[in-house]
């Protein structure tokens, strides 16, 4: 049972901490990236190559050094950060919408092609792996108790990370975000450099993919094009929506719900004889039936994203008594033939 | 009386049609000046074009003597000009209150790394203080009431009014406002006169685009007469009145306006 939390809680925090990064992307600024399960994949690959040393025949592979496994990570989630500048400062240039999705998902089966296929940089289809209980000697920690320091420290890093997504997403920096997603012709007519400042985001949260891929790699202890796919991407956008698109906690509880919730929830489906490979695509029409539903009824998420609401602080200037308290004819016609 | 804005031979064209061709006028400072002319005559090809929503293929165009043709938007609003939309671009999903708040770009307080650190006491109160200011103006504009409703939410009117008091809280030295009677109930023109006689006053200078005629009668000091892509005359509306080449390209459709153009 302990084992139990202790994997739902290590993969729960990594997997919050992708979503929280596509939630500035998407939620935040409004872009519809289809890449950014490759800024994971390559957050878990750099950190892989970085730590597990040179490559011996018949495996073959980039780098291959034996960075401590912090400094790992920090250069994984810079690589990751590199790609997405590229990546981005093309596609952000002058598409949006649709035609910005098609780029992405162009840059993303690049991407997974060449993991997959150019051998002599992450070895190919069989991937890498040898990442063994990171910092663990260095600690001292026995191999039986390790679980433990690594949920503990995923649980900290997503900690950290929500503070600073929180803080953020209050900021001046995250409002004027959200002018791009509601308006961006408007935005930029106020003074937002929106190419600039979609970037940034961008970047941003590839940067949050990254970080995630890195402790993922430290989780996994391996990583090869059969651990993840570009369609993975729509996982993390299934529990952003279900969550609240733009709300951090919602993006926290659409990932308890619809990644770990669901996957969960069909762990335990009978096996049909013959058909290996009915939970997991029950569970994809799961996700789906889920996604279609909330679209329907709910289309801002359990916990849609907190906007600011203005009290009337006593004796300041510009606030005058409210009418009587209680739903306001806001829409209505009565302001306009009221002030005529 | 000095020129604020100054147009000089601007040029435009998409393939072989010629939508703005050799435009020439100015803006006065402290005034209000209407631009008015036929559907297609070249009026909001112009607005883009001023304003970096599109790059003029020749001509100059000088805010207070700086060159700012084929800048981009966000560039030239920074220098003082700001512009509306022919149609509310509100920010829908935002609150009435945060459209205000974030019409006064503030370069600095939005880096990422400030951001990230948190406000300093003073930044605090600069907020607070901005707050105020917003709030006062949504009083002026009687929005207040609505401060805290998603903007998107709100009238057609209602919309047009956010933007003013967008503008209203962003200062500009120059605002150039796309057709704001269309869509508005015409019941609310003579708030929308006040609104923008209220921008001269706080000093904000004002170039206006309107088929409304009565309203750019009763508003502005000068106007701009375009046609086919050029400008045909320029000058206070009484002395257009008695301007042949006016009446025929504009003036004379008047008959059958009724001043409620969507």
């Amino acid at each position: 049972m302990i084992d139990y939390l202790v994997t739902i809680f290590t993969e729960g925090s990594i997997f919050a901490i992708m979503a929280l990064g596509l939630n500035i992307v998407w939620g935040w600024s409004g872009d519809f990236d289809l890449a950014f399960y490759g800024y994971v994949a390559l957050g878990a690959y750099m950190t892989l190559v970085l730590t597990v040393g040179p490559a011996s025949s018949p495996t073959e592979y980039i780098l291959g050094l034996t960075l401590p496994f912090p400094v790992a990570v920090l250069l994984a989630t810079l690589s990751a950060m590199l790609l997405a500048l590229i990546v981005g400062a093309i596609a952000l240039r002058h598409l949006r919408g649709i035609y910005f999705s098609i780029v992405t998902l162009g840059a993303v089966y690049v991407l997974y092609i060449l993991a997959g296929q150019f051998v002599p940089l992450f070895n190919g289809y069989n991937g890498l792996s040898g990442l063994v209980a990171p910092m663990g000697d260095v600690l001292g920690i026995d191999y039986s108790s390790y679980q433990f320091f690594y949920v503990a420290l995923c649980m900290v890093m997503l900690t950290i990370v929500l503070f600073g997504v929180t803080r953020l997403s209050g900021s001046r920096f995250g409002l004027a975000l959200r002018s791009l997603r509601e308006d961006e012709r408007a935005a930029a007519a106020f003074g937002r450099d929106i190419y600039i400042l979609k970037l940034k985001a961008y970047v941003l949260g590839a940067g949050l993919g990254g970080f995630a891929g890195a402790l993922f790699a430290g989780y996994l202890t391996a990583f090869n094009p059969s651990s993840w796919s570009p369609v993975e991407t729509i996982i993390l956008y299934a529990a952003i929506l279900v969550g609240g698109r733009g709300s951090t906690r919602g993006v926290v509880l659409g990932v308890a719900v619809m990644v770990m919730g669901l996957q969960e929830a069909t762990r335990y489906l009978p096996e049909i004889a013959g058909h290996p490979s009915f939970a997991p695509a029950f569970r994809l029409i799961l996700t789906g039936i889920v996604l279609v539903v909330f679209i329907r009824f709910r289309p801002q998420g359990i916990l849609p994203e907190r906007r600011m609401r203005d009290g009337d602080p006593p004796g300041s200037p510009g606030t005058r008594p409210e009418p009587a308290p209680g739903p306001q004819p806001v829409t209505g016609p009565a302001l306009e033939t009221g002030a005529a | 009386m000095t020129a604020l804005l100054e147009v000089r031979d601007l040029s435009k064209h998409f393939g072989g049609v010629y939508a703005v061709e050799d435009c020439s006028f100015s803006a006065a400072e402290g005034q209000v000046t209407g631009l008015i002319g036929p559907n297609g005559a070249g009026k909001s090809t112009a607005i883009d074009l001023m304003t970096g929503f599109k790059i003029p293929d020749a001509g100059t165009v000088l805010l207070d003597g700086t060159p700012i043709a084929g800048r981009p938007p966000h560039r030239i609003s920074r220098l003082g000009l700001v512009r509306t939309f022919q149609s509310p671009r509100e920010w829908p999903g935002l609150t009435v209150l945060e459209n205000l708040v974030l019409a006064a770009w503030n370069g600095r307080r939005e880096r990422f790394l400030r951001s990230l650190r948190g406000p300093t006491k003073k930044e605090k109160a600069a907020a607070a203080d901005e707050l105020v200011r917003a709030r006062q103006i949504l009083d002026e504009l009687g929005l207040l009431g609505l401060r805290n409703e998603r903007a998107g939410n709100l009238s057609g009117g209602q919309k047009r009014l956010v933007e003013f008091a967008r503008i209203r809280m962003a200062r500009p030295r120059l605002v150039i406002l796309d057709e704001p009677m269309g869509g508005v109930n015409p019941v609310l023109g003579e708030r929308m006169a006040t609104a923008v006689l209220g921008f001269v006053a706080a000093g904000t200078s004002v170039i206006i685009v309107e088929h409304n005629l009565p309203f750019i009668e009763r508003v502005t000091d000068q106007v701009v007469v375009m046609a086919a892509g050029t400008v045909i005359a320029q000058g206070p509306f009484d002395t257009l009145r008695s301007n042949q080449a006016v009446v025929d390209a504009y003036l004379g459709e008047m008959p059958t306006y009724d001043g409620a153009d969507a």
